[in-house]
């Protein structure tokens, strides 16, 4: 435990210290952190449903989507102040997660996979469709940055700051709710439904906040995309998108928390190396995600906990 | 709200159910592939998508090299057929009773593939000529309008794949085995027969009839980047309503997804995606296995 501990006290400080000591902090700050961090989020929304539910989500993005367009649409085209529309679009998305729920969650394993993979390509064809509302399929384009107490996140730095403070507290509410009751008890319906059920849980109800949970990181994922991008369009919830999101958790270790970051850290690096190749580099992430899934279903941190556990045993610890 | 004459919204609303009707016969023929393989196998391909505009490009090209419709669509089925099968091979054979690390796989090849076809035949959007022997209308009669009939063609194709697919799987002796053989696969081995063999024959299948549905469609409409994701969610959204693995599922949810479908997108285009959305909402909300599929 001490040991984890002092793992998570690395990768914060250096997460901290990452703006002053990468080389072309013009570049990689955005490219590389902040972009990163706002992927880790939206990906931390499915692996938390994952990890707590064995439930796989493709719908991410549809609230992510939600909270991105009513943050767009009532800013650039209502002049609607961040104030407003920020909380407002956050609980939207998170709401949304209620009907998505309700009939999702009355289904498990691949079905659930399909059915929230639909609910997110619905939402990219009525984006296209809707043109009076999304403006079709060029989106809605320069969305101001916010200005918070006179800061202004159009910078690099403040922004990467404002993603670092966000993913943390997400994370570590995460964490949080994983030792609660609640978290303990989604483990059992995670592993055996029907014996919570025999044991007097109503399940339903805590699959349900489970997801509606998930569903509110999505929606703050959401926001961050807008702010970070600075526009949205159906690409933005499209199969493309929908299925990087899907290589980050897989190749990070979906049954991880941190697999969301490591995945998100990884496919952001591997991006900004090959953005000169672009018609290749999707390409080439597909190819890794099958190679992974083949080999290495756990990821990167299923290959990193694998190695310890090695260690440890080659040295008499029980691993 | 203007009322146009009543003869010209008679038309328009015969136009949009014809319309409707013919691509539902595509969407049957586009679906069932998916879930014929789903419902033998229990392997969910989502490069179904993808396989379909493949088949689009490759029914393309050949009939444009050609000047054939028809060599046309067979080099689309035939190719997405062995293909389907390669990947069925090296890539899910092993995986086969891991149902959503199958789904996972063939998501990364939908990304491989729609990336390739996107380098090799750019953003352009392409559409194969009707065959022409059959590139005329039929009159309606009593409106004094007429209807392509090569629409009319596909639907009549649909029904003949529809009642070919039920009578083979639930008649045939080939049928049987293929039931028997996803049912109780030790045994049905047991008795002889080849049961990795039989299951190769089913991804076949299953993909030369996406093959077939991507010459066809690729015909009637339009079809470039991004096809691959609004096929995939048609014929998603077509099994799902219907129910997975059942052909008359299929058949019933093609014909919801096709006519609403078309009503939504000619009388309320904005809200065209949401009215099918929510008619999926809707069916679930009542059956959460489809209409015609077995409870899980």
């Amino acid at each position: 435990m001490s040991r984890k501990r002092t793992m998570y006290a690395v990768v914060l400080i250096l997460a901290i210290l990452f703006p002053f000591i990468t080389p072309d902090p013009d570049f990689w700050v955005s490219s590389g952190g902040t972009r990163a961090l706002w992927l880790g989020v939206t990906a931390l929304s499915m692996s938390f449903l994952n990890r707590n539910l064995g439930l796989m989500s493709l719908g991410q993005l549809f609230f992510s989507g939600i909270a991105g367009y009513i943050v767009a649409i009532s800013s650039v085209t209502h002049n609607v102040k961040f104030g407003t529309s920020v909380p407002l679009a956050i609980l939207a998305g998170t709401l949304s997660g209620v009907i998505i729920g309700w009939i999702a969650l009355k289904t498990k394993g691949v079905y659930f996979f399909m059915l929230t993979l639909a609910v997110t390509l619905g939402l990219y064809s009525f984006a296209n469709q809707a043109q009076e509302i999304t403006r079709g399929h060029t989106g809605i384009n320069s969305i101001p940055s916010p200005i918070i107490f006179g800061v202004d996140f159009a910078y690099v730095k403040p922004l990467y700051y404002l993603f670092l403070g966000i993913a943390i507290a997400l994370f570590a509410l995460c964490k949080f709710l994983e030792k609660t009751s609640f978290g303990i008890a989604l483990k059992g319906v995670r592993d055996n439904e029907d014996r919570m059920i025999s044991m007097g849980y109503r399940t339903m109800p805590l699959k349900m906040i489970a997801f509606v949970f998930s569903s509110f990181i999505a929606s703050i994922a959401g926001v961050m995309g807008v702010f970070y991008v600075t526009n949205i369009s159906p690409d933005s919830v499209g199969l493309a998108r929908s299925i990087d999101l899907l290589v980050i958790v897989v190749v990070g270790g979906a049954t991880y928390l941190g697999g969301a970051f490591v995945g998100a850290v990884l496919i952001a690096v591997f991006e900004a190396i090959i953005q000169d190749f672009t018609q290749y580099y999707v390409g080439a992430t597909g190819v890794l995600f099958i190679v992974v899934l083949m080999l290495a279903p756990q990821g990167l941190m299923g290959i990193a906990a694998q190695a310890r556990a090695r260690r440890g045993k080659k040295a008499g610890v029980p691993a | 709200m203007e009322y146009p004459g009543e003869g010209v919204s008679m038309t328009r609303f015969i136009f949009t159910f014809l319309n409707g009707l013919t691509l539902a016969g595509l969407y049957f023929l586009v679906a069932s592939g998916l879930t014929l393989i789903f419902g033998l196998m229990r392997v969910i391909n989502l490069a179904h998508g993808a396989f379909y505009l493949l088949s689009g490009y490759v029914s393309w090209t050949i009939a444009d090299k050609t000047d054939n419709w028809f060599y046309g669509a067979v080099a689309g089925s035939l190719t997405l057929g062995v293909f389907g099968t390669l990947v069925y091979v090296l890539l899910l054979r092993k995986f086969q009773y891991e149902e959503l690390r199958v789904a996972l796989i063939t998501l990364g090849v939908a990304l491989v593939l729609a990336q390739a076809m996107l380098a090799i035949f750019g953003g352009d959007y392409y559409q194969t000529n009707y065959p022409e022997n059959v590139s005329f209308s039929v009159p309606i009669p009593g409106l004094g309008l007429s209807y392509p009939f090569f629409r009319i063609f596909v639907l009549i194709l649909a029904i003949i794949v529809a009642v070919g697919l039920w009578v083979f799987i639930s008649k045939t002796r080939y049928g049987a085995i293929i039931r028997a053989g996803v049912d109780d696969t030790t045994m049905v081995s047991a008795l002889g027969i080849n049961v990795q063999a039989v299951f190769i024959w089913i991804f076949f299948l299953g993909s030369l009839l996406v093959g077939f549905a991507g010459a066809v469609g690729g015909t009637t409409n339009s079809f470039g980047m991004g096809t691959d994701g609004d096929y995939l969610l048609f014929s998603l959204q077509v099994v799902i309503i219907g129910g997975l693995g059942s052909i008359g599922g299929v058949a019933i949810g093609s014909f919801l997804v096709g006519v609403i479908g078309q009503f939504a997108t000619g009388y309320y285009p904005t809200f065209a995606g949401m009215i099918t959305f929510a008619m999926l909402i809707l069916v679930l909300a009542f059956r959460p296995q489809g209409i015609l599929g077995k409870k899980q």
